[in-house]
């Protein structure tokens, strides 16, 4: 992916950078708020990865006036304003993510991903299908080898998410803040809990699993 | 420091007891003058118009009939009863007396009116008679003096003057005593406050004001601020305790962090490298837990939290908390039991109340053994919602309840099975800026936290 990072720390940005090209990924990177905001109008990105506080033009101007001109880029916002309102300041302000600083490279390239390849508009489908788990959207069942699975309404919450971005890693942050409805510090490892009950009915006794757990970085719903 | 002594002059309440009695005098005189009115004023000014009818009445006689006409109508108005006295004087202008019953004054009076005194015998006995008198002049000179008795008019105007003048006299004496006397009382009482208040500013926090036992004002201002410097004491040194702690939890991780990259620095195989990485990592990532904790709170208790006041679904809202659990607690082979009434609400932020509630249930999961119950309890009372969260766990000891919301505290017998110490104290927080009540009791075995929540209606 061609991804353009706006952001004034070097020692950062070089971090970002060079994790983003072992990854795979085109990195781009400017120091600078206004010389950013040039750019992103003139050239097309798969993500921008936008620091809040930024000589020059900050970040969430840089954001409004992209939305503004009907650009819809993902943007993921990296910041150390971390606090609550301050995230709900920037999904307002137009970004499609929010990740506190510090922050680990496989949270990061776990978020691009999941940005990146984000269908654009899903299409309405009324089930889901990764390799022999079958999830019926409306009626709300799943069914693995035609098997039926009964799963309470937070295992299928979360398995629905895991289906949508199957193929994509995903980490424990990610899953907390999109299966469950509350902005919280969780004390202990809750997501881990919740997955590994989750594997306990959807892999035990099949030969394949499907729900992998990808080390130093999160899950995984995979097509064996 | 100087310590201010108490001057009872400049005291406010020798101020109050001299102006007081100022208002008693003052109160007293305009008595004094009503009283001056009613005996004094009132009555005289009656003799006048009596008199000075009588002196029209005779005048007219003695310029129609001469002055044999007005002898003898003077001498019918000496024996006419009366209740005053009637005197009178007629003198002729070479100085002779044609007929009297009163002393005539050498004709100097300015006035036609004057009054004076002069002694009468009544078959021997003494009279004291005090004229009111109006002097008549002839044109031919005769003098003619017609006068009633005023004599207890007189007696009166001494009695009240002298009762106006003892009067203030001695209230003034007794408003300065009682000034005195109460201001030093209340001098006493605020010296002890001050002398109390200067031990704490000098730094001795266990300083407190006496109290006298009779439960007055005084006692119960006394009591306040006792219960005030009690809580700044506790305040004080929770205060300490905490930036210990904060010193030693940040201290400590940030000290094992700089350990393994040291050892990094010499270590030589790659199995030993990728171990201290990952334990540099896992430091890293607690120093930063804890930190973003302590932020937290502290911008939850600043009030700089921007407070969302929504209705929130709180029976909703505990049964999510308790199913995030579930895992944990069938994990650790624990039963939990809910009992959560429906459909009550509260306003708060639910972000924070579920926080809060998942924190408690949190802490009863972590101190319950296997085997145990962690009950998650949601009820409805008069005017708040009431979550209980028990567990049967080993509880804490009755001389740490009162800590068991302080920062990084953990009770001893548990330190290893804690976390940050930091759950209960963001729960704290919470309530606190919900205006809720959070409570912890022993339960032998087990700990039971409390919150009530003012209800929504």
């Amino acid at each position: 992916m061609r991804i353009l990072l706006i952001e004034d720390d070097e020692r950062v940005a070089a971090y970002v950078v060079k994790g983003l090209g072992e990854a795979g990924h085109i990195a781009e990177h400017i120091a600078d708020g206004r010389e950013g905001l040039y750019r992103v109008a003139g050239e097309a990105y798969d993500v921008v990865i936008l620091d809040r506080m930024l000589p020059g033009v900050d970040g969430l101007t840089i954001l409004q006036t992209m939305r503004a001109a009907g650009n819809r880029t993902p943007v993921i916002i990296l910041s150390a304003l971390g606090e609550v309102d301050e995230r709900v300041r920037g999904l307002r302000a137009g970004s499609d993510d929010y990740l506190t600083k510090p922050f680990a490279m496989s949270e990061l390239l776990a978020r691009i991903d999941a940005l990146g390849r984000r269908p654009a508009a899903a299409p309405s489908k009324s089930t889901l299908v990764v390799a022999d788990l079958e999830i019926d959207l409306l009626a709300r069942t799943v069914a693995r080898g035609g098997r039926r699975i009964p799963l309470s309404t937070l295992e299928f919450r979360l398995l629905e998410y895991m289906a949508r971005h199957a193929g994509h890693v995903l980490t424990r942050t990610m899953i907390l803040e999109a299966v469950w409805d509350y902005n919280f510090d969780p004390q202990t490892n809750i997501v881990d809990q919740h997955v590994s009950h989750l594997r306990q009915k959807i892999d035990k006794g099949f030969d394949v699993p499907l729900i992998e757990t990808v080390r130093g970085a999160g899950y995984s719903l995979r097509r064996p | 420091m100087q310590r201010p002594t108490f001057h009872f002059t400049r005291g406010m309440t020798f101020r109050l007891a001299l102006a007081y009695s100022a208002w008693f005098v003052v109160s007293y005189a305009a008595m004094g003058a009503i009283a001056w009115r009613i005996f004094v004023t009132a009555p005289l000014a009656e003799v006048r118009a009596t008199v000075l009818a009588e002196v029209r009445t005779l005048s007219a006689l003695h310029e129609k009939h001469g002055v044999d006409a007005l002898v003898d109508a003077l001498d019918v108005r000496r024996e006419s009863p009366s209740r005053r006295r009637a005197f009178h004087a007629l003198v002729a202008p070479d100085g002779e007396w044609i007929t009297a019953n009163m002393p005539a004054p050498p004709p100097l009076v300015q006035s036609p009116w004057f009054r004076f005194e002069f002694e009468t015998f009544d078959g021997g006995v003494a009279r004291e008679n005090e004229a009111y008198t109006y002097e008549q002049r002839f044109p031919d000179g005769t003098r003619l003096l017609i006068a009633r008795d005023t004599e207890d008019v007189d007696e009166r105007e001494e009695l009240i003057g002298q009762a106006i003048g003892w009067g203030t006299a001695v209230a003034l004496a007794l408003g300065l005593i009682g000034g005195v006397l109460t201001s030093r009382a209340v001098g006493r009482r605020i010296d002890a406050i001050a002398g109390t208040a200067e031990r704490v500013m000098a730094g001795d926090l266990t300083g407190r004001v006496a109290l006298r036992g009779t439960g007055d004002d005084f006692d119960h201002l006394a009591e306040t601020l006792n219960a005030m410097l009690d809580r700044i004491e506790n305040l004080i040194q929770s205060v300490a305790r905490v930036s210990d702690s904060i010193a030693h939890e940040l201290r400590t991780p940030l000290a094992r962090i700089r350990a393994d990259l040291e050892e990094l620095d010499s270590a030589d195989d790659a199995a030993t490298r990728e171990t201290l990485i990952a334990q540099a990592n896992e430091s890293a990532a607690r120093l930063q837990s804890t930190f973003d904790a302590l932020l937290r709170i502290a911008r939850i208790e600043a009030g700089r939290h921007t407070l969302a006041a929504e209705s929130v679904n709180l029976s909703a809202l505990v049964s999510d908390a308790a199913e995030l659990y579930a895992p944990a607690t069938e994990a650790g082979a624990l039963h939990l039991a809910t009992d959560i009434a429906p459909g009550i609400r509260v306003r708060g932020d639910r972000d924070l109340l579920f926080q809060a509630v998942t924190n408690l249930i949190d802490n009863a999961v972590k101190y319950t053994p296997p085997g145990g119950t962690v009950r998650v309890a949601l009820a409805r009372e008069t005017a708040s919602a009431r979550i209980d969260v028990t567990d049967d766990g080993p509880g804490v000891d009755a001389a740490d309840l009162p800590r068991i919301t302080e920062r990084f505290f953990r009770a001893p017998a548990q330190a290893a099975a804690a976390g940050q110490g930091l759950g209960l104290a963001l729960v704290e927080a919470v309530a606190r800026c919900h205006h809720a009540e959070l409570g912890f009791q022993n339960r032998s075995p087990g700990l039971a936290a409390t919150l009530r929540l003012p209800i929504a209606n």
